[in-house]
């Protein structure tokens, strides 16, 4: 098992200040295009109003790779298509169209995104959902390993989804999200859901009573 | 009087044990006697001859799984940290084999294990969570004579043995009428093990891959677990999570008193948050009013399943038993139930459940339940358990509510119970168990054990 992947955070460095910060940016800037140096002038008021309120919330990780913000978990990745994994994923994904069923009864699953890059010669692959993934992997061993093997197969180097080394294969390709904003941090799949059913629900009842 | 092939375990199957069962430490397929009686010793090897010299002498001792299914008796059980691995001279590419979280130990691995605030490991109590533990001893026997002269054996393997040191020692045994800490009867629920030689009890549900279990086996997945190596290591060995957890009764009993009126209120509460009565009657059974007789009979108090509770009106969503062991609860999420079970060891400690303890001194009474979690993964499902069915209520739709007897909870915690019209939420949740310290075990087979004696 290969270990964890932690990010370095030197505790010793103090973080600059905000005038630190603004005096980074404007050095920064110094060589950006006219446009954006003017930006920047426009906005440094609303730029230091913004990092007074900011409270310091560090993303935490998930699990062995990305960034976590309270419950949602983001695994963006770069990976190299294996010979005709395009032409076969592509005419997978089209069979499904947009209606993604199993990635329904996995039920962490916010999005997912499909890129197809360098003449499709690889793949940009970005999701955002619920909680670790390593955590459940075992579960898509035994509930969904089909689905698994038949989009993963189309990835150079895939060792199966029985592999113990399938987990080190999936995290190998990832790479941790630099920043990650999330409006909703603490609404998972399920809980959307249940909102959107309660919501209806209460419309529901008020279209009665009114 | 019941024997433990009456009272626990199930009828013996027509086919032959699979299992190399000679191999096998008792304790992985033996469930407690009823009632128990033993003790756990804690010990720190000082000098790498010493601690195999220890062993060797301890090994012939140590009781195999062959005829597991009678409990009538006293046995011991051994179990050995990664450090206390290295503190044995154990090869590096040996010690490389074994997985990372077992590696670094439980208390490394707070962050995956929820362990934080009160449960934190700086506040465990001494020696857990420092790296001094190396190995773990644990006699249990149906009788407290029995347990004293099996408890004698193993302290002449160590006892003016220098090189060997005893850093704590923990008696353990159930409170009359076998029940914890909290005043429950407990430990019914247990998977069943193919190829061990005993028909599941009903409710038990379908045996489970020995590989689940035991290494060297497949597992559920068809294929058998990553074993550390040499194979002599692995096969027939397994591992142990050792929790200890302190019971808060008074704040339990506070709580109860103020969600319930009457002593039939309250217990109904008390029924609702583990989803048995104490009497271990489980509310599917039972729904209205506790059945002692039911909750007493093995063949009984575990028959059911969760198709006519589909809302949770009779056992909650958010109960201790069904986030334990959901069966066929509709999950919000992807999940094989059958890969998330344990083989749980609970042992009692301290003075009995008292209804009437309601002082925040009671909290403080040193008294609980310290688990032996057995699995050949056990790391891994301890920490999908803490981090998914017991600290976070998502896999059933219930939000940040956590499991509300063994939950680490955040301030303002509640619990839901449905019903018609609108559903209960309980409020007042605190931790009611705090955990003091915990380890993880390497159970040696018994070949492994004699290939540790005799390394190098």
């Amino acid at each position: 098992m290969a270990t964890e992947t932690a990010t370095p955070t030197p505790s010793s460095v103090r973080p600059p200040s905000a005038a630190d910060r603004i005096q980074q940016l404007r050095e920064a800037y110094a060589d950006a295009p006219a446009v954006g140096r003017a930006a920047l002038d426009k906005v440094i008021p609303e730029l230091e109003a913004a990092m007074r309120l900011q409270q310091r919330q560090e993303p935490s990780t998930a699990g062995r790779i990305g960034l976590r913000r309270g419950k949602v978990s983001e695994l963006t990745g770069i990976v190299t298509l294996a010979p005709g994994g395009a032409k076969r994923l592509r005419l997978l994904l089209k069979t499904l169209g947009n209606n993604f069923q199993g990635a329904d009864k996995v039920g962490t699953l916010h999005d997912m995104r499909f890129v197809f890059l360098d003449n499709d010669t690889r793949l940009l692959f970005a999701t955002a959902y619920d909680g670790d993934w390593d955590t459940y992997i075992e579960d898509f061993v035994t509930k969904i390993p089909d689905a698994m093997d038949l989009i993963f197969c189309n990835l150079d180097g895939w060792p199966g989804i029985n592999s113990p080394k399938a987990k080190d294969f999936i995290a190998g390709f990832q790479i941790p999200a630099d920043t990650w904003y999330v409006a909703s941090p603490n609404l998972t799949v399920a809980e959307t859901k249940r909102l959107e059913k309660i919501g209806a629900a209460v419309e529901e009842f008020l279209d009665k009573i009114q | 009087m019941t024997t433990v092939t009456e009272s626990v375990s199930g009828n013996f199957s027509t086919e032959t044990p699979t299992l190399d069962l000679h191999e096998i430490q008792a304790t992985v397929l033996r469930p407690r006697p009823a009632p128990y009686f033993g003790t756990h010793v804690l010990l720190h090897i000082d000098d790498a001859r010493a601690g195999r010299e220890f062993i060797r002498r301890l090994a012939p001792h140590i009781a195999s799984a062959t005829n597991w299914w009678n409990a009538a008796t006293a046995w011991l059980e051994v179990g050995i940290t990664y450090a206390g691995l290295e503190a044995l001279g154990l090869p590096k590419e040996s010690l490389q084999s074994f997985p990372e979280a077992f590696r670094v130990g439980m208390a490394a691995r707070a962050r995956q294990l929820g362990d934080d605030g009160v449960n934190d490991p700086k506040k465990w109590d001494k020696p857990f969570g420092t790296g001094q533990v190396h190995i773990g001893v644990s006699a249990f026997s149906d009788s407290e004579d029995k347990r004293r002269r099996a408890l004698a054996v193993a302290r002449e393997q160590y006892e003016g043995f220098s090189g060997v040191t005893v850093l704590a020692m923990q008696d353990f045994g159930a409170q009359p009428g076998d029940r914890n800490s909290l005043g429950y009867k407990d430990g019914i629920d247990q998977p069943a093990i193919e190829g061990s030689g005993v028909e599941p009890l009903p409710g038990q549900g379908r045996p489970l891959k020995a590989g689940e279990f035991i290494l060297g086996y497949p597992g559920e997945a068809g294929i058998p677990l990553p074993m550390p190596q040499p194979d002599i290591l692995g096969r027939n060995s397994t591992y142990a999570g050792f929790r200890k957890y302190q019971t808060r009764v008074g704040a339990f009993n506070r709580f109860l008193r103020a969600n319930g009126r009457t002593e039939e209120e309250r217990e109904l509460v008390a029924a609702k948050l583990v989803g048995r009565w104490r009497s271990g009657a489980p509310l599917t059974l039972a729904p209205d009013v506790d059945n002692p007789a039911l909750g007493a009979d093995p063949k009984r108090n575990n028959d059911f399943d969760y198709a006519n509770d589909p809302h949770g009106r009779q056992i909650p969503f958010g109960a201790h038993i069904r986030r334990m062991n959901p069966r066929d609860t509709e999950l919000t999420r992807l999940t094989d139930v059958n890969l998330h079970r344990l083989i749980r060891r609970g042992t009692t400690y301290g003075p009995p459940y008292d209804p009437n303890a309601l002082a925040e001194a009671d909290d403080e009474v040193p008294r609980g339940a310290i688990f032996l979690f057995i699995s050949a993964k056990a790391m891994a499902t301890i920490e999908f358990l803490q981090q998914e069915w017991i600290n976070d209520g998502n896999f059933i739709g219930a939000g940040n509510e956590r499991d509300p007897i063994i939950g680490r909870q955040e301030e303002g915690a509640t619990f839901t119970i449905p019903k018609q019209p609108v559903r209960r939420r309980v409020r007042g949740i605190e931790t009611f168990n705090v955990l003091k310290g915990g380890e993880y075990f390497f159970v040696p087979s018994m070949s492994a054990l004699k290939w540790l004696a005799d390394l190098i």
